[in-house]
């Protein structure tokens, strides 16, 4: 397959979209800005129609230049309208190839391709985009890109198919949960909140509001109604939108990788290396925690800068938490997935408490002294606080096999995090003047994920046992002693 | 903690700090005379140039004489065969176990003052953090370096 290819021609109309929404806030200051006189409205139509004639010409010219092909073992783009652009993937740095369908795609049969390379430089430039090629054509790079990784497999075909099987598939009801449960709902209500008040300067609420106005300042209720059905819409804006992300989620797994593919609409495919998995990571927010429940993420070394999402994939979406040994166990045989963690000391209390008072309790006084009663409401807030400092508290452990270091904490969410020390990059120690004189250390490890680190951290353990986990990650505390 | 890291970082560090804090305090002293120039034209109120002198006068003694030195005290290393140990912070100690196997690359980095005094940093990164060991002799640091890319190129583990 040397011969150069071209994308679908479908691409034109996804590139003429995206760059539209790109122009689009430009186009709206510029219809508020020129929208006075006949002038005005001459300009406004001229320069438009400029500008979308110019994206037209553009995509079209982009779709034209933008060919691939696969030759000596590597991927060979070359791209650019101005500025043309080669760039040559060695087919062995290929991490991973995710492979999506978005509506458009879909219509004409086509995918989306994804090609993650280990995104080492940090910038986008880590990674290629095929944004619609045909189904089998994508197959045969994928089968292609397996050969060129993998040249002691003989046959294409016998790897595919065999060894693959399903180790986890979501049920309908457990789809509902996981939409009623996800914190999504947070982000719709503040995106649509935040838009409001942006559109405050263009839409004339007041006039809007006038004849509501008499009506409802008289009556509160009335605003509180109003508040109300915007939340619950928003919120089932919200539990849609995960439901579409989320249908259909199932997770196999091949002989070297783990395959998840998941959507409704819009299918996504993405395929993690086993050897490529850095950390697990178990969240459970506090709904989730309360219903026995959490989601698994894996953490892999793939994914580049632009493309957070590839290297942290949720694996497990919601999952009840005993099950999660039986689930991963017999795939991710050399994690242990055990829930018995060691605790902080009880001395770490206070501090744990403490840390979560340092902001609130100035805020709260504050707003006593200045608000007089309506303050005391802080003093809820604090009571708030307060317990969340104990849960964190309450939370913190760890715990330490051979292979394996696992640290649980409390963030909003309470996060376990499975760590294989030949995957640990660095430990990090950190005790404060009044830690040392409790003898408590704060502990925190870090791994590679994507570009940059992740990790895990736990504050206030006890010396000793911070101590142990030292020597165990270190190589040279043998020789030592 | 456990067996501190033994190496200390050269004496001439004091003085490089002393010298770069002496030129972000002079930085701010400008800003903050500035800021009383101004009070004092529009009429604001009187109480806040005493003040604003005093947090001066007070942090630059911190940023001068005092920070440096404890900071000077606190830091050591370690480098070994196989591991790297840092120690570093004023009021929070913090301590870092690099494995020699996770090192990516090694950096040094020599800014004007540093350059003035024959000293340099050593920067060491792993595919997940960077850590910079400050102001070494020039010759150390860049033996260190060399010590530090040949055993990181011998244990190459995979991410």
């Amino acid at each position: 397959m040397s011969e150069p290819k071209r994308l679908h021609p479908i691409v034109i109309v996804l590139t003429i979209g995206k760059r539209v929404k790109d122009f689009i806030f430009s186009f709206i200051a510029l219809f508020f800005i020129w929208n006075k006189g006949d002038g005005g409205k001459l300009l406004l139509f001229g320069a438009s129609a400029i500008v979308i004639i110019g994206i037209i010409l553009i995509s079209i010219l982009s779709w034209l230049r933008y060919t691939y092909r696969l030759e000596e073992n590597e991927l060979r783009i070359e791209y650019g309208v101005f500025v043309r652009k080669k760039r040559y993937i060695p087919l062995e740095r290929i991490q991973s190839l995710d492979i999506s369908e978005g509506i458009l795609q879909r219509l004409c049969g086509m995918v989306k391709v994804r090609i993650e390379t280990a995104g080492g430089s940090g910038t986008d430039e880590a990674e290629a985009v095929l944004s619609a090629i045909s189904k089998s054509e994508a197959r045969y790079i994928q089968e292609y890109v397996a050969v060129a990784k993998n040249p002691s497999v003989p046959d294409i075909e016998d790897v595919q198919e065999p060894s693959n099987h399903t180790v986890f598939k979501m049920t309908s009801a457990q789809l509902i949960l996981l939409s009623l449960t996800s914190g999504g709902v947070g982000v719709v209500i503040s995106a649509v909140l935040a838009f409001f008040s942006q559109l405050d300067d263009f839409i004339p609420y007041e006039k809007l509001f006038r004849g509501v106005g008499q009506l409802a300042v008289s009556n509160m209720i009335v605003i509180a109604i109003f508040v109300f059905i915007g939340f619950v819409a928003a919120w089932i804006v919200a539990l849609f939108g995960t439901m579409l992300k989320y249908a259909n989620f199932q997770v196999a797994k091949t002989e070297h990788d783990l395959v998840i593919s998941q959507g409704l609409l819009e299918k996504r495919q993405i395929t993690i290396p086993l050897t490529r998995i850095q950390a697990i990571r178990i969240n459970e927010n506090i709904v989730r925690q309360w219903l026995g429940y959490g989601s698994v993420m894996v953490e892999s070394a793939g994914g580049s800068a632009s493309n957070k999402e590839g290297s942290k994939v949720l694996l497990l979406p919601l999952v009840k938490l005993q099950d999660i040994e039986k689930i991963l166990g017999p795939v991710l045989t050399d994690y242990r997935f055990a829930s018995n963690f060691t605790p902080v000391p009880k001395r770490a209390m206070n501090r744990y408490v403490f840390r979560s008072w340092i902001i609130i309790v100035p805020l709260a006084v504050a707003s006593i002294v200045f608000l007089k009663g309506w303050g005391l409401l802080s003093l809820l807030i604090l009571a708030l606080v307060t317990i969340w400092g104990v849960l964190k508290y309450k939370d913190a452990g760890w715990r330490l096999e051979e292979q394996q270091l696992s640290l649980r904490y409390r963030t909003m969410v309470r996060t376990t995090v499975f760590i294989k020390k030949s995957k640990l990059q660095v430990l990090e120690l950190k005790e404060s003047y009044f830690q040392r004189r409790k003898d408590l250390v704060t502990l925190e490890a870090f791994v590679k994920v994507g570009f940059g680190g992740a990790g895990g951290r736990v504050s206030d353990m006890d010396r000793n046992d911070v101590k142990k986990v030292y020597t165990w990650f270190s190589r040279e505390s043998e020789k030592r002693d | 903690m456990i067996l501190e890291p033994q190496k200390r970082i050269s004496v001439k560090a004091l003085t490089v700090w002393r010298i770069s804090g002496a030129i972000k305090i002079a930085i701010s002293w400008i800003l903050a005379g500035v800021a009383i120039y101004l009070l004092h034209i529009f009429k604001g109120p009187f109480w806040i140039s005493p003040l604003l002198i005093a947090i001066e006068l007070i942090s630059s003694y911190f940023i001068i004489y005092l920070l440096p030195s404890l900071r000077w005290k606190r830091w050591r290393y370690e480098v070994r065969e196989e591991e790297i140990e840092l120690q570093e912070g004023i009021f929070i100690v913090k301590r870092t176990l690099i494995p020699m196997v996770r090192v990516q690359h090694v950096d040094t980095v020599q800014g004007p003052i540093l350059r003035n005094y024959q000293l340099a940093s050593v920067i060491i990164n792993t595919a997940a953090t960077a850590h910079e060991i400050p102001a070494l002799e020039e010759s150390e640091a860049e033996e260190l370096r060399r010590f530090i890319s040949n055993l990181a190129r011998v244990a190459d583990e995979d991410v």
